[in-house]
């Protein structure tokens, strides 16, 4: 389905980026990991460049930078300014360093962006205040970025597994999963991944891949 | 007669000195709150002013809901005038909202203007209100945005802290709701100083935005979105948490 096809994931040694990395490669794609971490637009670009150097150009970048250390739930109360800032907003900013150097890459040929924004955002969480904020801010941005850059030939969505694969965490118990299990991150979740990345006509939306949960929208 | 429905009841209203936080003063003033003005400027005054001449009382507390102290310090007023506080109000956004921007041209330092208002104002907010709210099993209000739910070609980063706040309101909703604190937001369209500003540079601006509002005109921050607000902060909305009320003439109706 992706033979030729040059990704970057973001956050793909490790964790859930790992196994979307695998499944993208099930998929016949080129994957190369870029694993940050990112302070600015511009550490994210030259990450990218590098890979673009040596893949050649880049077709889809998957943000899948997701630390599972920012999932240690706490009470907002007891969050300190700086795990705050941590948890929450550093993993938004970073989403919006890769945004703006993946619109970078992509310049006039465009590209696919995906971003990995667990359904903990949509369905909110205890104790992951800061998270949940950060992954709802990504999913607009995607929606933003995708309104404003679409005439690029530049396509956003998000792909929003449940966030017990990110984490050592639990989600708040909302259903059981319809099929029966949770999703298997390379064998369930990487496929959707690779459809957006294949091309569907399909921009600013979220698919969750959670097996049946939360059934949002 | 009966009750004024926000009668002996204490609220905070972050970035109330004008605009749709003035509304939501108004309107809470008018239903019988102490009203506690958070505002960085004198118009926090004029807010106060025209709450007392509805017949209200209120404080304006001068801060910066980037400056933690500075909220404590409006919350500390809340529960010294009335003994608690019923309801925190975080409306303030950064002066850069109605600006519009490409991402791609987004630097960080607009980045954190946007975040340091929304959403680590947010986050001060709640610290420095729950103590107080949970002893009165009081409740948490958020403004949020279209812009947030459906993305926005002019204002993405508005857009982008408007739909963080509801994670985090859901989430915060979750962590009270032992408590029996709640958390909700509320998505207005109102006409605000902005909103008139950029009417008076592009006079067909209003008819197109009536024109994607069923209800063919844009709210008043005080008759319009108020007495919604003034529900959420009243005796009746004990059992509503964690949710999206859009007040917007029917403006979005996704959700």
């Amino acid at each position: 389905m992706l033979a030729g096809r040059s990704i970057i994931i973001t956050g793909g040694s490790r964790g859930i980026g790992a196994e979307l990395a695998l499944g993208l490669r099930d998929a016949g794609a080129t994957v190369a990991v870029a694993d940050g971490p990112y302070d600015s637009r511009e550490d994210a670009r030259r990450a990218f460049s590098e890979v673009a150097a040596e893949n050649g150009a880049v077709d889809a970048i998957v943000h899948a930078l997701l630390d599972p250390d920012a999932l240690v739930p706490a009470p907002l109360a007891d969050t300190s300014e700086a795990a705050w800032d941590e948890r929450g907003e550093a993993v938004l900013r970073t989403a919006l360093w890769c945004t703006q150097a993946a619109y970078d890459l992509f310049g006039d040929r465009g590209g696919q962006l995906v971003l990995v924004t667990p359904t903990i955002g949509l369905t909110g969480g205890a104790g992951l205040v800061p998270y949940a904020t950060a992954i709802e801010g990504m999913r607009a941005l995607a929606k933003s970025a995708a309104r404003q850059w679409g005439a690029r030939g530049i396509a956003l969505n998000c792909v929003a597994p449940p966030v017990e694969l990110v984490g050592s965490v639990t989600g708040p118990d909302v259903a059981a999963p319809a099929l029966g299990r949770l999703p298997d991150a390379r064998g369930d979740v990487a496929p959707v991944v690779a459809m957006l990345v294949a091309g569907a006509f399909v921009t600013g939306t979220t698919i969750v891949v959670d097996g049946g949960m939360v059934m949002a929208p | 007669m009966t009750e004024p429905a926000l009668s002996g009841r204490t609220v905070v209203i972050t970035g109330a000195g004008d605009g749709v936080g003035r509304g939501i003063a108004l309107a809470c003033g008018g239903a019988g709150a102490h009203v506690v003005v958070m505002a960085r400027r004198e118009n926090g005054a004029e807010t106060v002013a025209l709450v007392e001449e509805r017949g209200g009382t209120g404080a304006w507390v001068r801060g910066d809901v980037t400056v933690a102290a500075d909220v404590e310090r409006a919350v500390a007023a809340a529960v010294g005038a009335g003994g608690g506080l019923d309801a925190m109000i975080h409306n303030a956004t950064s002066r850069r909202s109605s600006e519009p921007v490409r991402l791609e041209e987004v630097g960080a330092e607009v980045w954190d203007d946007h975040a340091a208002v929304s959403l680590r104002g947010a986050y001060h907010c709640a610290r420095a209100a729950l103590p107080a709210l949970r002893d009165r099993k009081g409740t948490f209000i958020l403004m949020t945005s279209p812009a947030g739910m459906e993305g926005s070609a002019t204002l993405p980063l508005y857009g982008v802290v408007k739909a963080a706040l509801r994670g985090f309101a859901k989430s915060l909703a979750r962590e009270w709701a032992p408590f029996g604190a709640t958390v909700n937001l509320v998505s207005p369209l109102a006409q605000t100083p902005a909103m008139t500003n950029a009417i008076r540079e592009d006079p067909a601006l209003a008819d197109r935005l009536a024109a994607r509002v069923p209800m063919g005109r844009v709210g008043d921050p005080e008759s319009d979105v108020g007495p919604v607000v003034v529900f959420l902060a009243g005796g009746g909305a004990g059992y509503v948490t964690g949710q999206t009320l859009p007040v917007d003439g029917g403006r979005f109706m996704t959700l």
